[in-house]
């Protein structure tokens, strides 16, 4: 073991190893708070159609395994691509390019935690600052309703015509508070971006 | 005219729309990225269809959709208004909405469209399991 290329290589190897483990203790530090924190699913990163329909196969595999019931398996499910879609389509973080693509991409946060048989999503994502006052005052409206009222706006709004500002049918919203058990919760942060504030949004299931 | 068939993605359902033997289908779960110019391609096609006949020959929907979207609600709504206009003018229309049996937000759905759209012959059926 005299030959110096040989103790180089080793030495090379123990700090890999080395950094192997710190690597995989830190991966098992973050998965053991997420854990704790009742985190069933988690994904933060760019959203594209592919990237949702990928997802929500992993969301559906993941709530059964835990053992909600099948009317709350799909309730679950419906809020998640309304949540997803949403930051799809309202994002104020682009992907570079995709402005020229068909498909957009975006990027975003989503999370499911689970106490008990109440499940929570999470999504976060920047916006523009100056569409927040309008989704404030939407939200602030449907958190007043009662669930009779929020089925009474949503009939409404199923035979109106689409809001200008809407790249849906105006019913993302109404269908999370539809399916919610709670009134929906919503947050406006500090944004990284300019011009632009971290919008959070709550559903419990 | 030329049937319609669209195979199902993991985000859009199975259109089978048989116009020549006047039974159609929509089979699957819908959260297309562009729910507007994924269905109005087919809310387009169907119109045709229905415009170009004018037999009393029945005509036949049998929808069962595990899950759509909110963006595809206002779709559907198009597509069973158009298919209520057809049987307000004498054909008639009849149309099977597809359930699992406990899924309300799917048979709450099946009685908006039983209200709105009266003039089809509405038949709500539980998915044996």
């Amino acid at each position: 073991m005299n030959d110096p290329r040989a103790m180089e290589a080793r030495a090379t190897n123990t700090t890999n190893d080395d950094m192997n483990t710190r690597n995989c203790e830190h991966l098992q530090s973050f998965c053991q708070c997420a854990e704790q924190r009742d985190v069933i699913f988690y994904y933060v990163g760019y959203f594209s159609q592919s990237i949702i329909a990928a997802m929500a196969d992993a969301v559906k595999l993941r709530v059964e395994y835990v053992g909600a019931a099948s009317p709350t398996r799909r309730k679950l499910f419906s809020s998640f691509i309304e949540m997803a879609q949403n930051i799809v389509h309202y994002s104020a973080d682009h992907y570079p390019n995709s402005d020229r693509a068909e498909h957009e991409i975006r990027h975003g946060s989503v999370c499911i935690c689970t106490v008990g048989d109440r499940f929570y999503l999470h999504c976060a994502n920047p916006i523009q600052e100056d569409n927040a006052q309008r989704l404030r005052e939407k939200l602030e409206h449907l958190r007043t309703l009662t669930n009779d009222e929020i089925r009474r706006e949503y009939k409404e709004t199923l035979r109106s015509d689409t809001p200008e500002e809407s790249k849906g049918a105006g019913l993302g919203l109404l269908t999370m508070a539809r399916d919610a058990s709670e009134p929906l919760e919503f947050e406006f942060g500090p944004s990284s971006r300019p011009g632009n504030v971290m919008f959070c949004l709550k559903a419990t299931i | 005219m030329n049937n319609l068939f669209i195979a199902a993605t993991a985000s859009s359902p199975e259109v089978d729309f048989r116009f020549d033997e006047h039974r159609l289908s929509l089979k699957g779960e819908a959260y297309p990225e562009h729910a507007a110019a994924f269905w109005g391609d087919i809310i387009a096609a169907l119109r045709d269809y229905l415009e170009r006949r004018d037999a009393a020959q029945p005509i036949t929907v049998q929808v069962s959709l595990a899950y759509f979207n909110s963006s595809s609600t206002k779709m559907l709504f198009a597509l069973f208004g158009a298919l209520n206009e057809k049987a307000r003018a004498g054909t008639p229309v009849t149309l099977d909405w597809f359930h699992d049996a406990d899924d309300d937000t799917m048979f709450e759905f099946g009685q908006e469209l039983h209200e709105d759209f009266p003039a089809l012959t509405f038949r709500s059926q539980v998915i044996e399991e």
